[in-house]
Parts: C-alpha cells; structure tokens; sequence
C-alpha cells in the first residue's frame, strides 16, 4: 500500500469490508486503522452500513411472474410477422440527371427575373425623385446658398 | 414445489431448442432477485412486478444469442440493471416510495425497544438509498443484498474490478452521508 495515500483511506477500507482485499494488504491496512484517529471511524461506519444491509427484510414478488412472461411471450409468437421493409434504393447517376437540370433551370430563371425586377425599380424610382425636388428648401435650379436666414428658415423671425 | 434438477446452462440449451416449459422455469429461479433488485433500484412494488417481466422478455429475446461463456445470473442482472436506469431516466423517478411502511426488521431479540430502534433503521436506510445516485445504488444493491463479487458486479455494470471498487467506496460514503442527514 502507498504510505502517502490520505486518509481515509475509503477505497481500501470499503474493500476490506467486501473481502476482497489479499491477506498481506489487509494486514497492513489492519495495523494503520490501529492507530489512525480518521479511518478507524470510517471502517466502523462501513461495517455498521454492512450490517444494516443484512437486516433489510427478504423482499419476494407476491405473484409467480413465469406465467405472466410466458403470456406474453405466447401473445408475441402469436402476432402476425410484419414483413421487413425493403431497404431504399440507392439512385444511378442518369436518375439524378433530371433532378439536377431541373435545378439549373429553375435557378437560372429566379436569377433573371430577380435582375428584371432591379432594372424596373431603377427606372422607376428616377421620375418620382424629381417631382419630390420641388419640397425640397432648395427650388430646383437655385444655388445652395441662402440669401437671408428667413428664406432658409421661415420660422426664424 | 421442488426446484426441477439441472441447471441454468442445461435449461438454456433446452429453451434454444424450443423446449416451451424451460424458460418459465428460469424465470422462476430468478424472479425473486430479479424483482427484489428492480424493487430497491424503483421504490414502486408496481414498477418492479412491470420490469421484471420486461426483464425477462428481453432475455428470451437475445437467448439465441445468449453463450455459455456467460454466467446466466449476472447476464440477467445486466438486462435488469439496464431496464431499471432506462425507466429512472425516462420516469425522472426521483420520490421516495416509503417501501418498509409494512415489513418488520428481524427480530433482534425480547426487548422491544432495541426492536423498535432496529426497524427504525431499516426504514432510514431503505429511504436514504432511495436518495441516493441510481448508478450507486444499484452498485452497492449488487454487493451487499445480491452478494455478488466485484468481478461479477463487473460482468453487470460492464465495468473493470478497479472501477467497481471505487464506485463501491464512494457510493457506501455517499450513502452514508445521507443517512447522516436524514438522523435527527
């Protein structure tokens, strides 16, 4: 046994307990707890837990479960087997050919539409820039350099 | 009735040719420890008449593949071990059934109140290892009530002799601890 082990010595004293220590480790182990104020306490919780465990009382099932399992087994045996499924087939390469053309088409045509859509828009949006110049502070036309504070501001008197 | 002659190996071979009185017969000679373990693991009288069935359908189903290498006992009890942590996991079973309401402990002699102080500490064990971590429960239930050596606790939890003894101390100085907890 490692003289540096700590203390206590739990792993050692719970096997002692279970017997399944050899007779020279337990003899050592013996002579330590002898004078070791810490696992000496612990030895004696673990053999009081080992008695506590023997005076558990005998539990028994209050039926006799061999029929109730036979039951079920003959209920199992006597289900129709359900066939196996076969396995999924694993698709050839020319299978996939018009899954993948039809891919590229349908993602060309989103493409070209979607480009329609932005060269429409652009058109669009430039007369409609133009009528809303006519609210702007700025006349259409006029420098951007105020001649009084008022005709910037009205409200500035 | 009489236990039929033979054992555990004879009657497995038996089961595998289609011998329909065999299992029942194995089932008998283990359904008391069976039940008893899937008991203390569960807490529920209900839950473990339920398991040990599952237990043992299971096991006839893989008795084709059962092998003479492997102890019959043990094999059975990593089946049920298995079951029971499957149905913790899946109920979140985690209250305490008081299970000792209705037992007496043995009778430790004519002096009632050391007979009272006895079944008092049943009781708290039997509830301090309800409140214990299942995986150390059902190690220290495979020790000390089914008896079983490390290398055959080993054969259940599928785990190495050194694994078995560590969990072992470690489980008794948590249970202990508990049971600490719970003394007035």
């Amino acid at each position: 046994m490692n003289p540096a082990e700590e203390c206590p010595r739990t792993e050692a004293l719970s096997a002692w307990v279970d017997n399944e220590l050899g007779e020279a480790v337990r003899a050592e182990l013996a002579a330590h707890v002898a004078g070791c104020a810490i696992c000496a306490p612990v030895l004696a919780e673990f053999r009081q837990l080992h008695g506590a465990f023997a005076a558990l009382p005998e539990l028994a099932p209050d039926v006799d479960i061999a029929p109730l399992v036979d039951r079920r087994i003959a209920a199992a045996a006597a289900q129709p087997q359900t066939p196996p499924r076969p396995p999924p087939q694993r698709m050839r390469w020319w299978q996939a050919v018009p899954l993948a053309l039809g891919g590229v088409l349908s993602l060309s045509l989103g493409a070209y539409l979607g480009s329609m859509l932005m060269l429409g828009s652009q058109a669009t949006a430039q007369p409609a820039m133009r009528q809303m110049a006519a609210f702007t502070a700025i006349p259409p036309g006029a420098l951007a350099l105020c001649p009084t504070r008022q005709t910037c501001n009205p409200l500035e008197r | 009735m009489l236990a039929p002659e033979g054992t555990d190996e004879d009657w497995i071979r038996r089961a595998q040719t289609g011998d329909r009185t065999a299992f029942p017969e194995l089932v008998r000679r283990h359904q008391t420890a069976i039940y008893r373990f899937l008991l203390r693991m569960l807490g529920s009288h209900e839950d473990a008449l339920e398991l040990s069935q599952d237990t043992f359908i299971k096991a006839w189903q893989a008795l084709p593949q059962w092998q003479p290498e492997a102890q019959f006992r043990t094999w059975l009890f990593r089946i049920a071990s298995n079951t029971a942590l499957d149905a913790l996991r899946r109920r979140k079973l985690v209250e305490f059934v008081p299970l000792e309401e209705s037992f007496d402990a043995p009778d430790s002699g004519p002096d009632p109140e050391r007979q009272a102080q006895a079944t008092q500490e049943v009781r708290q064990l039997a509830a301090s290892l309800q409140k214990l971590a299942p995986e150390h429960r059902q190690v220290l239930l495979l020790r000390e009530v089914e008896e079983m050596s490390y290398e055959e606790i080993g054969h259940v939890l599928a785990l190495s002799e050194g694994t078995v003894k560590s969990r072992l101390a470690r489980a008794r100085a948590a249970l202990i601890e508990i049971h600490a907890r719970r003394r007035p």
